[in-house]
């Protein structure tokens, strides 16, 4: 028995140590102030696992290898393998990601609500959506998140929108004993939102715990759900891909934007870690690689930051504030394009579906991929499609406009919505012409709904999840268009809508019914007592009717 | 054998019951139209008193709230002495602008700039409206605050106009309504507690700026508005607060309840919430600007001490109840509110009646506060109570069941007195005394001349479309003095159309006018009934005008005179066109709002009541 113990206690002492090896866990924490007095925090939690690939769907049969992780949070990894997760992006926010006035965001999934969107690998076509469903309601369980409901009538798969971040492995080349069967796995994507969720604690105590160091020390300690869930904006994400010469890398993500006026209550836009997070780092995480806080300084204006920037070495935080070492730091720069989605008409049979899009940039037109995943009880009416450009500044009104509305709207990928079941999904190419605001209008019907089909809330209205625009074209600080490629695509989501459709007064159902029904059956019996049977008194002899009813018996 | 004669029992005797049925419903039918007169007398008579009870304090009952989630006055206040400095400041710099005689953009720019300084997203519409050869334009600033951590899927509408509602819009100005709207926007982002967006919007004008304002937030599309479109928008508006604040302070709080365009009300929680909320911060309330007074001209002494108070609770729900029949009959909106309703949001003013104390920004800012934090914690769109309602006082109500009735009983009356004229119509009794079938009377069929009929009223009503056509054209406009001029040919044309109609159809005219009748009480029956359900107080107006005038019209008999004929004809032309002659200026604000607001009720008064009443004429004319 003793020597069992031990042989396991050494066992798992090389394992751990070896594993140990195979993964590295990073941290990060970059500010940046925004323009408007707001103070823009992301955590970034890396962990990778190297020279390890995602599961090969073909092996979805058989038993997995057991699973050892020191860093890598191993609830998450199961899931992972168990549905051959090859890449998947899940989001969690809450708020309206303010373009114009924050720019664009260091994680890019800001959609209100939750949004989750996966890469699977998949062996038989039939399979897809068994697996779909189980990682929703396996992820659902493991961050408390209302996952579960996004079923079919929200799933869509828009392969143009959401690319792999990094690559998907090949598996015909891992295994060539089975080639016959390796010619039907391939990948799918599946993708799904739900606008309405609420984001609360509960979603980030399980988040912590997925971090090797949960809050107890590290940049983690300063996730504070007091002040993180009174910012401005809030949302966390869980992010696997698959990088080729790598491994599996996982990162968590929490982004919020802060109000140092809200906070403090006064005039001045001074912050600190103190009054944002609500405390401080006392100790570092000790198996963090490496461990950074990065502060964009402000450009032009007089501040004073302190301690004061050099590195500050053995400490938790890495405080690097030279801007020219750190590579990926941005600073807040105006975009050049601006989104307005919303849903026009007030009555709840039909209305219009209007996206104002404007291009700012002077010579330069944009190309965007517009992504719509509309559940079916709004039908969109793809043929009354209407566009309209009007130059933002008439003086600069140039000929490319004339010429761009020839292909404003093209490439259009349409998927129409079946009733009761399936999305329609729209993707289209964009382009719009420099200098100008393109508006689009698109009527839509506003279905009937099943009564059983009614939320308990029914008055108040249908959330319509974000349309998704993908920016193809990038442009750099001076406003000069950088063809980039389609790996780190800019993803911008509108805000979500909230539709009212046609709504019975829930509160009386059953005055309603036995009313309803009284009158129709009293109007029915009487029209049709008068339609068919005339009272007259028919004046015969007695005695011969009598005489005649005898005789029918 | 005995099975069979009991059988046979039994259908004798069903047959008897049938018979005796079928006898009883005849004579009942019999009874009925020999006292159709008595009845319909009698239903008059229920319906009328029906309405004059209708203030009684012994009808209706206390106001409640219905919704649940909305817990008036449960939260505590912020707005303290600094945010009613902060207003004061504002008060200042907008007392310059309107001593420097500022233009309608400056306004919206500085007001612009305000909202800007504050951090919050601001923007300026500007409108035009064309009104015939008039043009009416203006500008709105309007500031979207989006909540943190919110979807910006639902807002709330705080709203202010530039002149405020006091004497109808003309022309005092609103200028602490809208210092508190700018305090209000710079207290309210200093919390993080709202669930919506909120959206500040100064308009510019009384009612012209709302309405463009709201036309473009819904998309909606008027042909003669020009609204530049929205550049800030936000998500769905369930409910909204209109501040209106013109005096130097105020001693009562009015609300401004109801009354929206074409008669529309807001859910009842709304306007009850505030009831709450003004009570709970010690701020009287009162319905309109009726402060509560008693009765000083009229008085009750001679009457017994337990009738007095009844007495002058029932003058004064009385007031309350005419001023807001006032409002709804003519469709009016009695205040910025009233825009709102027909794009589903429910919508209250908050009028600060004008005094010398001793209530000033701290109490108007409360309670807004208190108001917005109400309207934050909806779940769900107003829904759970009425949309159907007379307030009579600010904490007693009557309910639909209360007070429809009234015009429905006269309603039936009416249609009962046009059945018993289509009856008559039919059938011609002479009394004879062979092939007796009943007693002494026989009753023979008679050709009811219905296509004539149908062609004269199908006429009336073109008449009035014309009537329509003529008080909209640009000439009218112009000329609105020269209105008895067509007072007189429009009562002209109608004589000529008589005319006519008595030529081409020489004989029996006394059928055609029975039938007339009888299908003129119908359809005035039809209209007062289904306006019930609309605008209750429209359809209460018309079975007034139209009840007994309809039903006393006589049919012309053949006998009578030209001259007696067009002396019955007077009184309905009086009566159909007389509004032409009254005070141009009522005419004029009622077209107003047709073309801007697209109030309906100067089409309804051409093309449905005017001909009604016309036909009534007609009756005794052809």
């Amino acid at each position: 028995m003793e020597r069992r113990l031990l042989l396991f206690l050494s066992c798992f002492c090389v394992f751990t140590s070896a594993s140990f090896l195979n993964e590295q866990f990073d941290e990060k924490l970059a500010i940046r102030p925004l323009p408007d007095g707001r103070v823009a925090a992301t955590f970034v939690f890396t962990t990778i696992l190297k020279d390890v690939h995602p599961r090969d769907p073909r092996t979805l049969q058989f038993n997995d290898e057991s699973q050892h992780y020191t860093l890598f949070p191993l609830s998450l990894g199961q899931i992972l393998r168990e549905y051959a997760v090859s890449e998947m992006h899940l989001t969690l926010n809450a708020g309206n990601w303010n373009y114009d006035r924050w720019g664009y965001p260091d994680e890019p999934g800001v959609a209100n609500g939750a949004e989750l969107w996966a890469w699977m690998g998949v062996n038989q076509k039939s399979m897809e959506d068994e697996q779909w469903r189980g990682l929703r309601n396996a992820l659902a369980g493991l961050f408390c998140a209302t996952l579960g409901s996004l079923d079919d009538q929200r799933t869509t798969s828009p392969i143009l929108s959401f690319q792999p971040h990094d690559s998907l492995p090949s598996f015909p080349s891992q295994n060539q004993s089975t080639s016959a069967s390796s010619s039907s796995s391939f990948h799918a994507l599946r993708h799904a939102s739900l606008p309405s969720e609420h984001v609360c604690t509960e979603n980030l105590t399980p988040f912590l715990k997925l971090l090797p160091c949960k809050s107890r020390s590290g940049l983690a300690s300063l996730l504070n759900p007091h002040k993180l869930f009174d910012a401005d904006w809030h949302g966390m994400g869980v992010h696997v891909s698959w990088i080729s010469d790598e491994g599996v890398k996982l990162r968590l993500t929490f982004q919020t934007i802060m109000d140092p006026l809200r906070i403090t209550q006064s005039n001045k836009r001074s912050w600190s870690l103190e009054n944002l997070f609500g405390k401080g780092i006392s100790q570092r995480c000790p198996v963090a690689h490496t461990s950074q806080i990065v502060v964009s300084l402000p450009r032009g204006d007089m501040y004073a930051i302190r301690p004061e920037p050099p590195r500050i070495h053995e400490g938790a935080a890495i405080y690097d504030l030279n801007q020219a070492s750190i590579n990926n730091l941005r600073q807040t720069s105006p975009l050049p394009l601006s989104i307005d989605r919303t849903l026009k008409g007030t009555n709840q049979a039909n209305g219009y579906l209007s996206l104002v899009l404007t291009n700012r940039l002077p010579n330069d037109s944009l190309k965007i991929l517009y992504l719509e995943a509309m559940p079916w009880y709004l039908q969109l009416y793809l043929h009354t499609l209407q566009s309209e450009v009007s130059p933002i500044d008439t003086s600069l009104s140039s000929d490319t406009q004339k010429e761009a509305k020839n292909d404003l709207f093209k490439l259009i990928n349409y998927i129409p919505s079946i009733q009761h079941s399936r999305p329609t999904m729209l993707q289209a190419l964009l382009t719009l012409p420099p200098n100008c605001t393109v508006t689009f209008k698109m009527h839509v019907v506003k279905s009937f709904l099943r009564y059983t089909e009614y939320p308990p809330d029914a008055q108040r209205g249908w959330d319509l999840p974000p349309g998704v625009l993908t920016l193809l074209d990038d442009v750099d600080g001076k406003g000069n268009k950088i063809e980039i490629g389609a790996k780190t695509n800019r993803i911008f989501y509108t805000r979500p809508l909230l539709v009212d459709l046609a709504t019975p007064d829930f509160s009386m159902p059953y005055n309603v019914i036995i009313f309803t029904c009284s009158v129709i059956a009293f109007l029915f019996g009487s029209v049709f007592n008068l339609l068919t049977r005339p009272f007259v008194v028919v004046r015969v002899g007695k005695e011969k009717k009598e005489g005649d009813k005898e005789k029918q018996e | 054998m005995a099975l069979l004669h009991s059988l046979l029992l039994k259908i004798t005797t069903r047959l008897k019951s049938h018979e005796i049925r079928i006898r009883r419903r005849r004579a009942f039918g019999a009874w009925l139209t020999r006292h159709a007169t008595l009845l319909r007398i009698i239903l008059f008579f229920i319906g009328y008193a029906w309405m004059i009870v209708i203030p009684s304090p012994r009808l209706g009952r206390g106001i409640y709230i219905d919704e649940n989630a909305l817990q008036p006055a449960q939260a505590n206040t912020y707005w303290g002495w600094g945010d009613v400095r902060n207003a004061d400041r504002y008060l200042e710099q907008l007392e310059y602008l309107r001593d420097a005689n500022a233009t309608s953009e400056h306004r919206a720019q500085f007001l612009k700039n305000e909202f800007t300084k504050l951090g919050i997203s601001a923007s300026i519409q500007a409108y035009t409206y064309t009104l015939g050869t008039n043009v009416l334009n203006g500008n709105n600033a309007y500031a979207v605050f989006s909540s943190p951590r919110a979807s910006g899927t639902e807002a709330i509408v705080i709203s202010a106009s530039w002149i405020s509602r006091i004497d109808e819009g003309n022309g005092t100005l609103n200028l602490r309504g809208i210092s508190t709207l700018l305090a209000l926007a710079a207290f309210l982002k200093r919390y993080s507690l709202w669930a919506k967006d909120i959206v500040f919007v100064v308009s510019d004008g009384y009612l012209d700026g709302m309405h463009a304002w709201l036309n473009a937030y819904h998309g909606e599309t008027q042909s003669n508005l020009l609204a530049e479109p929205l550049y800030l928008s936000s998500g769905v508006v369930w409910t909204a607060l209109n501040i209106d604040y013109p005096g130097h302070s105020f001693s009562h709080l009015g609300i401004f309840y109801a009354e929206g365009c074409n008669g529309r009300l807001p859910n009842q929680d709304l306007q009850n919430s505030i009831y709450w909320i003004a009570r709970s911060s010690g701020v009287p309330v009162t319905v309109y600007d009726h402060i509560d007074t008693p009765v000083s001209s009229l008085s009750f002494n001679w009457l017994p001490d337990a009738l007095q108070k009844e007495v002058r609770i029932y003058t004064q729900h009385a007031r309350n109840i005419l001023r807001h029949v006032k409002y709804q009959a003519r469709g009016l909106p009695s205040g910025v509110h009233g825009l709102y309703h027909q794009y589903r949001i429910d919508a209250v003013t908050i009028f600060g009646i004008p005094a010398t104390g001793p209530h000033g920004f701290h109490s108007i800012g409360r309670v807004a506060e208190s108001t917005l934090r109400t309207m934050n914690n909806l779940l769900e769109r107003l829904h759970a109570s009425f949309f159907f309602f007379i307030l009579a006082a600010p904490e007693r109500f009557l309910k639909i069941g209360h007070y429809l009735p009234s015009a429905l009983v006269i309603s039936a009356a009416t249609m009962f007195g046009g059945l018993k004229a289509w009856t008559d119509a039919g059938w011609a009794s002479e009394i004879q005394s062979t092939k007796t079938y009943d007693k002494g009377i026989s009753h023979q069929r008679k050709h009811r001349p219905i296509l004539g009929v149908i062609t004269l009223m199908a006429s009336m009503h073109t008449v009035g479309l014309i009537l329509f056509w003529a008080v909209m054209s640009s000439w009218y406009m112009n000329n609105s003095h020269m209105s008895f001029l067509l007072f007189a040919t429009t009562t002209a044309l109608v004589l000529l159309i008589a005319g006519l109609y008595r030529s081409h159809y020489g004989s029996d005219l006394y059928s055609h006018s029975q039938i007339l009748k009888s299908f003129n009480l119908s359809l005035a029956s039809a209209i007062i009934s289904i306006t019930t359900i609309l605008n209750f107080s429209l359809a209460a107006i018309l079975a007034i005008l139209l009840g007994i005038p309809l039903s006393i019209c006589i049919p012309s008999s053949p006998t009578a005179s030209l001259p007696t004929r067009v002396l019955r004809y007077i009184p309905y032309a009086l009566l159909g066109v007389g509004w032409l002659l009254f005070p141009s200026k009522q005419v004029e604000q009622a077209l107003w709002h047709w073309e801007v607001l697209s109030v309906w009720f100067v089409p309804f008064v051409c093309i449905v009541y005017t001909p009604i009443v016309l036909q009534a004429g007609l009756v005794g004319l052809i």
